[in-house]
């Protein structure tokens, strides 16, 4: 049984069809990348996994449930955990504090003392433990997405939604962010979902699988270097090859 | 349960002790300090809903009005059973701000920010105007109680309750006021209502039932606000007037002593009532008649200069200090 099935999802915002019948399976411990120009619907398809929109049609099942219309907040401790490709901190909690409050409410479901403790193990783990006291508006856009990965692993899921986490990283901090992703994934068995939109060496390192999204659509899927070398896929990405 | 958690309670409990103090060895300031103490009382109720979700409730004052004639309705109907009818009043205020909490609550606390400030704006007046409209509980000539307390507890009782008792419970109440919002913002509850302060949609994601929690938050504050109408109104006035307590003026203090002293903060309220209290105490001493040309334009100076209020400043300002142990 897979972990994520969608069904024909489809999802509207007036005229614009942002998700358009889209079907996809994710795994137990799949590592997918999912790329596509800008609007091509890849955060659209987050919202409806993580229930912050429910679809016009189709249905989301996760781990045997259908979750299509629940509340985004019963579906998270089911084991879903997202960042946003904009962050949003907590912004007058603490570092330590933002992602306590992810052990608190996501999977992991911890009282608060533990989740306090814990949440700076996480924030080793993505290397910005020295940040823990902060108050969470005062860090650089770059250091809130290191916050979000760290509250997302905090919460402990078994589906990971990452939207855009390395973008505007350094080529070291992507290097052990993607390691950070591999070896959580390999010990809790996890399914990471990422968009890595403008960094491809990320993408063919760390994606087993890719969903390529064109205007809505899925418009392939597929091994990662078959994919990322399909002609329809060089062709949306202006001619170029992308390897 | 750690210890260090409860630590900031104890600059709290100084403050309280102090101004105990004062009320009993100093001559004449009893009355001056139970005046303070109701602006306290009012703002650590307030401080519950509004600093704890940033939400504004411009209805707020129909809580404490309701807690008024709630206590109006015990004595009145019930004031054979003696002093236990005080508390019966006291539960039914409780009660009867928990119901009015639960229906404004369900329907407002749907809309975000701005919006639920607008819808309940309504609350307030509409119950003025139920009142009087169709002459509930007495209608515009409200509820007088001096004379059958006098006849029905004796006039020495009756005039314990409204010079002492109602000043002992009042300070009693922001006591428990104080220590529920430091068990909240101790417990999931507080990093829940942190979170969806921040960022409502963002919480909900990382699987925080905001619409439970801000209903927790709202019916909590609620109950406070009717023990205060109650114990500091009808208890200690004698009478209830739909004017008098059915007053927006009451809610823009609330608001103004939570801004004051920061939104959210445990000692916030406590330092904001006081300062409020104090300064219009002596200013109408002072300048009679004009106290609040003087008062509004230093409220509105204090809240430029710290906009996260005075303790929201302090607490910035101490963060790497001992300090921050005892201020929350
Ligand atoms: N809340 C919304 N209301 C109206 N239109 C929306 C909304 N959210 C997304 N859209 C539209 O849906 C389409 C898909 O947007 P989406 O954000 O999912 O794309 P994306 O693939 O994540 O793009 P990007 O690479 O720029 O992040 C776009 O045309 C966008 O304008
Ligand atoms: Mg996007």
């Amino acid at each position: 049984m897979p972990l994520l099935e969608l069904h024909r999802v489809t999802k509207r915002f007036g005229g614009i069809v942002a998700v358009d019948n889209v079907s996809l399976e994710i795994d137990e411990g799949d590592a997918i990348g999912i790329v596509g120009p800008n609007g091509s619907g890849k955060t659209t398809l987050y919202n409806l996994i993580s229930g912050v929109y429910f679809p016009d049609n189709g249905r989301i099942i996760f781990d045997g449930k259908d979750i299509t219309f629940l509340p985004a907040h019963e579906r998270t401790p089911l084991g879903l955990a997202r960042t946003f490709q904009i962050p949003r901190p907590f912004g007058s909690a603490s570092v330590r504090e933002n992602v306590a409050i992810g052990a608190m409410f996501g999977r992991a479901k911890l009282d608060v003392e533990s989740a306090l403790d814990i949440a700076d193990h996480y924030l080793s783990i993505v290397g910005i433990e020295k940040l823990a006291e902060k108050e969470a508006k005062l860090l650089t856009p770059l250091e809130k997405r290191f916050m979000e990965l760290a509250r997302a692993l905090a919460m402990k899921p078994k589906l990971l939604l990452l939207d855009e986490v390395m973008a505007g990283m350094n080529p070291a901090d992507v290097d052990r962010i993607i390691e950070v992703i591999r070896r959580v994934k390999d010990e809790e068995r996890i399914a990471v979902v990422s968009m890595v939109e403008h960094l491809m060496h990320a993408i063919t390192r760390f994606a087993e699988r890719v969903v390529v999204m064109h205007q809505g659509k899925k418009l392939v899927e597929g091994k990662t270097l078959d994919v990322l070398n399909d002609p329809r896929v060089v062709e949306i990405y202006l001619g170029k090859r992308v390897v | 349960m750690k210890i260090r958690s409860y630590k900031p309670l104890l600059p709290l409990f100084l403050i309280y002790a102090l101004l105990i103090l004062i009320a009993v060895a100093v001559p004449g300031m009893w009355q001056p300090v139970a005046f303070f103490m109701f602006y306290v009382a009012l703002g650590q109720a307030f401080n519950i809903f509004m600093g704890l979700t940033g939400y504004v409730d411009f209805g707020y004052v129909a809580f404490l009005g309701l807690g008024a004639y709630g206590m109006a309705i015990a004595i009145k109907y019930f004031s054979s059973l003696g002093l236990i009818s005080i508390l019966l009043g006291i539960l039914l205020a409780v009660v009867m701000s928990i119901l009015l909490s639960l229906a404004v609550g369900a329907v407002a606390l749907r809309l975000r920010g701005a919006y639920f400030a607008i819808a309940t704006i309504g609350v307030n007046e509409g119950f003025r105007y139920l009142i009087e409209g169709v002459r509930l509980w007495g209608g515009s000539e409200g509820i007088v109680l001096s004379g059958l307390m006098r006849r029905t507890f004796g006039r020495e009782t009756a005039n314990l309750l409204s010079t002492f008792f109602s000043d002992i419970l009042i300070i009693a109440i922001a006591i428990l006021a104080a220590m529920t919002t430091i068990w909240i913002l101790n417990r999931k509850m507080g990093y829940a209502l942190l979170a969806l302060r921040e960022d409502e949609d963002a919480a909900r994601v990382m699987g925080i039932n905001v619409t439970k929690y801000k209903i927790m938050a709202f019916i909590t504050s609620a109950s406070f606000a009717g023990l205060i109408g109650a114990v500091a109104w009808t208890l200690k006035l004698t009478y209830v007037f739909p004017e008098d307590v059915f007053n927006i003026h009451y809610t823009v203090e609330a608001i103004v002593i939570v801004m004051l002293g920061g939104a959210g903060t445990l000692l916030g309220p406590v330092v904001g009532g006081l300062i409020y209290g104090v300064l219009k105490y002596y200013l109408s001493v002072v300048f009679p008649g004009i106290q609040l040309l003087i008062l509004a334009p230093m409220l509105i100076l204090t809240i430029i200069a710290f906009p996260e209020g005075i303790v929201g400043f302090i607490k910035k300002k101490g963060k790497k200090s001992r300090i921050s142990y005892y201020l929350r």
